[in-house]
């Protein structure tokens, strides 16, 4: 097998890399994440979620059902800043940090 | 290429829209893809990888994989395969992540 | 905004939870991303086969236009071109219609996501022109974009067989199945056969090598066990199978378990399709990839349960109707699937991963 292929598209992490942690100690798809990065790009892990699976079910010989998922957060989908920040005034967990900073002239104060 | 007559659903492209692709016109129609429609018109190739540069298309076809980010009509990383094409659309390559600290932003 | 049942998800087993649940008067909202209803099936152009009673065998987009029609007797809130982005502390989940973010608070919770392709990596998969099979499906049957000229496919499974005879149709040159398995995956043989009869070459134990093109795929290196050759494509189909979606079950804190045949990380869920989340139930290809039959018995499962909760329909009544349905499940999807899921919520109460979410 050719290991430089890319088993992370968005960070364009590859088989290799993978490789590499799990030999120093990453058994876990979020410990993986930490310290290549692998699954921290734009889709967030969707695609390459059972790829990271097979990479470490290849090293270690860990049945896949012992292999976790990889934390999942807000939001689940890419969205603008500016969409989170919009009209939620009254919804105060999503409310932006945006919203709070106070601008003039475009810039801020 | 466009289908002009599915084998099972007939002819079902009726309303052409023009949209821009580097400022070229191409045909597409409505309820298309921008994806679909620049594959249409053998534009595969929807933008680079932003650390090796290398050339990305669609994949997932989902909203999922973010491989066909584009810019479109001034906005950048947009999922190319969830947004329908409009009459007039300007559709740049994702080339390499935009400047956001601008002027215009604020900075 | 409020709702007595949310149902996320518009495919197949969210349209018949929908129904289920308003026929019995409940307020019911239903949220999809795309502008249509149908999900998936949209661009199913096959026959589908093994439909539960009083359907038909029809055709995938004709299955989606039934289920549609049948909505419109009721009076649900649509919720179409709408995602949701996650959950908030206090129960309620934020949606978005990319202008706005709002909450919606739901009685119960009908989580109908689906299915999601697995990708398959090998040196240069990224290129242009290398996409999931289901991706060419949706660019020939709902956008009518033929994707390219000649095409390998990359695995062997029922999901690609019916796509392939789709692409063929459209005058697609298939010039290979690859398949890294000894045997074919695909269950129908039937379908499999017509292809080995107009002289599809299937490869076995084989696998790309490689993927070459500036800007494009243009060519793929092929590895037998014996021998390696090279094609030229502008199309490499990849059919890694499918995976239930997990990221809002795993937003709403649900536990899951791991089933092979069901299509590997799975939401735990009990006979009424509950899931550890009191208020949260699952339907369709969520519970386990299957037929397009099982999806609608799912739906319509998890519908009772909620309808039996929010007592608008006795105990007794749901009961027997989920009796039944869960019979004609047993009776419409393949035994192993089946098996599998019944393992599956056996392990209910002690599943393999619980607690995930931490906000």
């Amino acid at each position: 097998m050719d290991k430089t292929k890319i088993i992370c598209r968005c960070e364009e992490i590859s088989y290799e890399e993978i490789e590499e942690v799990v030999g120093h100690g990453a058994k876990t798809f979020d410990d993986i994440k930490r310290l290549t990065r692998c699954g921290m790009g734009p889709c967030q892990a969707k695609t390459c979620t059972n790829l990271v699976a097979m990479v470490i079910h290849e090293q270690t010989g860990t049945p896949l059902s012992e292999i976790p998922l990889p934390r999942i957060r807000m939001p689940l989908s890419p969205i603008k800043l500016e969409t989170l920040a919009t009209n939620s005034t009254t919804f105060s967990t999503v409310k932006s940090v945006l919203d709070e900073l106070e601008l003039e002239e475009g810039r801020v104060k | 290429m466009h289908i002009e007559n599915h084998p099972v659903l007939g002819k079902q492209l009726q309303k052409p829209v023009t949209v821009y692709f580097n400022n070229q016109p191409l045909l597409a129609y409505k309820q298309q893809t921008v994806a679909a429609a620049l594959i249409a018109n053998g534009i595969k190739k929807l933008g680079e990888s932003r650390k090796l540069v290398q050339s990305r298309g669609l994949f997932c076809s989902r909203g999922r994989c973010c491989s066909c980010y584009m810019t479109i009509d001034g906005e950048n990383h947009v999922r190319s395969c969830m947004t329908k094409v409009k009459d007039g659309m300007q559709i740049y390559q994702s080339l390499g992540d935009p400047e956001i600290r601008s002027d215009e932003n604020g900075y | 905004m409020d709702t007595d049942v949310l149902i996320i998800g518009a495919g197949p087993a969210g349209i018949v939870a929908a129904i289920e649940t308003a026929s019995k008067g409940l307020n019911v909202t239903i949220i999809d991303e795309s502008n249509l209803l149908g999900g998936q099936l949209r661009q199913q152009t096959q026959m589908l086969q093994s439909l539960p009673s009083p359907y038909q065998s029809m055709r995938g987009f004709e299955l989606a236009q039934d289920l549609t029609n049948q909505l419109t007797q009721f009076p649900i809130r649509y919720l179409l071109e709408h995602r949701i982005i996650g959950i908030y502390a206090n129960g309620s989940l934020g949606i978005t219609d990319e202008l706005n973010v709002f909450p919606i608070m739901a009685k119960k919770i009908i989580v109908a996501t689906g299915a999601t392709e697995n990708a398959i990596s090998f040196p240069k998969w990224t290129l242009p022109g290398i996409m999931t099979i289901g991706a060419a499906q949706t660019l020939v049957n709902r956008d009518f974009v033929i994707p390219g000229k000649s095409a390998v496919i990359v695995g062997s499974t029922d999901f690609a067989m019916d796509i392939i005879h789709q692409l063929i149709d459209v005058g697609i040159n298939i010039k290979g199945i690859i398949e890294q398995q000894p045997t074919i995956q695909a269950r129908e043989m039937k379908k499999v056969n017509e292809l080995y009869d107009i002289g599809l070459p299937f490869y076995v134990n084989a696998s790309i090598k490689e993927a070459r093109g500036i800007g494009e795929v243009k060519e793929v290196d092929i590895q037998l066990q014996d021998r390696v050759f090279t094609e030229y494509v502008d199309l490499v189909l990849v059919d890694g199978g499918r995976s239930p979606i997990l990221d809002l079950f795993y937003q709403l804190n649900c536990s899951f378990g791991f089933g092979d045949k069901l299509g590997g990380w799975v939401p735990s869920y009990n006979q009424s399709f509950q899931t550890s989340v009191n208020d949260v139930f699952i339907a369709g290809n969520a519970t386990g990839i299957s037929v397009h039959g099982a999806l609608l018995i799912t739906g319509k499962i998890a519908a009772t349960s909620v309808c039996e909760e929010l007592e608008v329909l006795s105990r007794e009544e749901a009961e027997k109707q989920s009796a039944e349905l869960w019979k004609e499940l047993e009776s419409r999807e393949y035994t192993d699937v089946f098996q599998e899921r019944i393992k599956h919520i056996e392990s209910y109460k002690s599943p393999m991963l619980k607690n995930q979410f931490i906000s």
